[in-house]
């Protein structure tokens, strides 16, 4: 399954500026799994030591949230997943 | 009822199809609650101001420092060292002098905040902080007040609109607390954000377009993009389950 994901700019610092990444998955979990294979560093910006999702990475499929329960949710070949980073500035 | 100077202040909104005298007669009578005077709370109430809301009460116990001047443009070189609540008053009085501006040094507490917002039409969240946008998610989904949020980070900002028991609150979609932090930005980030938000308001009130709701947009200034996503209620979550759960 070849799904996309487009990379929060916080985030290119672990991809070598590749802002979209083709990864392969059946689920968001497994999508996030390979990113991390390709780029490694990007674990750090994405997970915690007990292997969850930091509570400031926001990811939408298919321009849709997926929050909760995000990395068990399904994809298909050709989705589009967005990480997106939550803010909290005024 | 306007008066001959309200008309001729407001000609050119009033002027907008869907608007009206009607319209501007609805922002008159509405007291809109922003919670912080910083970068967002200055577009935000500079634009409200300007528009002709009846009240507006802001919220925030900072004073002015000179690192502040960059994006929270309510506040200038000769206020460092004031409250800030006192500096937004004095510019904003002076833009439009028909809006009751009320302040209130306070902190927003889970103590405070049922008070703060008490017979407050609409809750506006110009915050610098998760923690406290969570305490005005809950207040709102919990006296069925519209909250408008905003964040902004760098050239990068974002906003929806809640109707609480309607559409998706803040805790529909966000997990948790994030690490506070100093963060950076630019002016113009929270002046885009402000002024979204501003926007959505006056339609909520004057009853008019489509609102951001069970929609979160994505300001990216650096690439010049917007970028919508949909949202969801969430049946589970821990603020506004209950109303979802009830209407089933």
């Amino acid at each position: 399954m070849s799904v996309t994901i487009n990379i929060h700019p916080n985030l290119l610092q672990f991809t070598n500026d590749q802002a979209v990444v083709e990864v392969n998955g059946n689920t968001v979990g497994q999508c996030l799994d390979d990113l991390v294979k390709q780029f490694p560093q990007i674990r750090q910006g994405l997970f915690g030591k007990d292997g969850k999702l930091l509570n400031y990475v926001d990811i939408y499929v298919n321009q849709e949230s997926s929050y909760p329960g995000e990395l068990a949710k399904p994809v298909k070949d050709g989705d589009e997943l967005h990480i997106t980073l939550i803010i909290a500035g005024g | 009822m306007l008066t001959g100077n309200e008309l001729e202040r407001y000609d050119r909104q009033i002027m907008i199809r869907g608007f009206g005298q009607e319209g501007q007669e609805k922002l008159k009578r509405a007291k809109v609650f922003i919670a912080g005077a910083g970068g967002l709370g200055s577009a935000v109430a500079t634009y409200l101001t300007a528009a002709g809301v009846g009240v507006i009460r802001i919220v925030d116990h900072d004073r002015v420092e000179l690192s502040n001047l960059n994006r929270q443009v309510l506040h200038w070189d000769e206020d460092i060292g004031k409250g800030k609540t006192v500096s937004a008053t004095e510019k904003l009085r002076k833009l439009n002098p028909e809006v009751e501006i009320e302040t209130i040094e306070e902190m927003i507490t889970e103590a405070n905040i049922s008070r703060l917002v008490a017979g407050f039409d609409l809750i506006v969240d110009a915050m610098d902080n998760l923690p406290t946008r969570y305490l005005l998610n809950k207040v709102a989904v919990e006296k069925n007040i519209p909250f408008f949020h905003g964040a902004v980070y760098g050239f990068e900002g974002r906003a929806i609109t809640i109707i609480p028991g309607k559409t998706a609150c803040l805790r529909c979609v966000y997990r948790g607390a994030i690490r506070e932090e100093k963060f950076p930005v630019i002016g113009i980030t929270p002046a885009v954000i402000g002024c979204i938000q501003a926007t959505e308001v006056i339609k909520y009130l004057v009853g008019i377009g489509q609102l951001l709701t069970n929609r979160l947009l994505i300001y990216d200034g650096l690439n010049m993009k917007f970028t919508e996503f949909r949202l969801k209620r969430d049946p589970n979550c821990e603020h506004c389950g209950k109303l979802a759960r009830g209407k089933k």
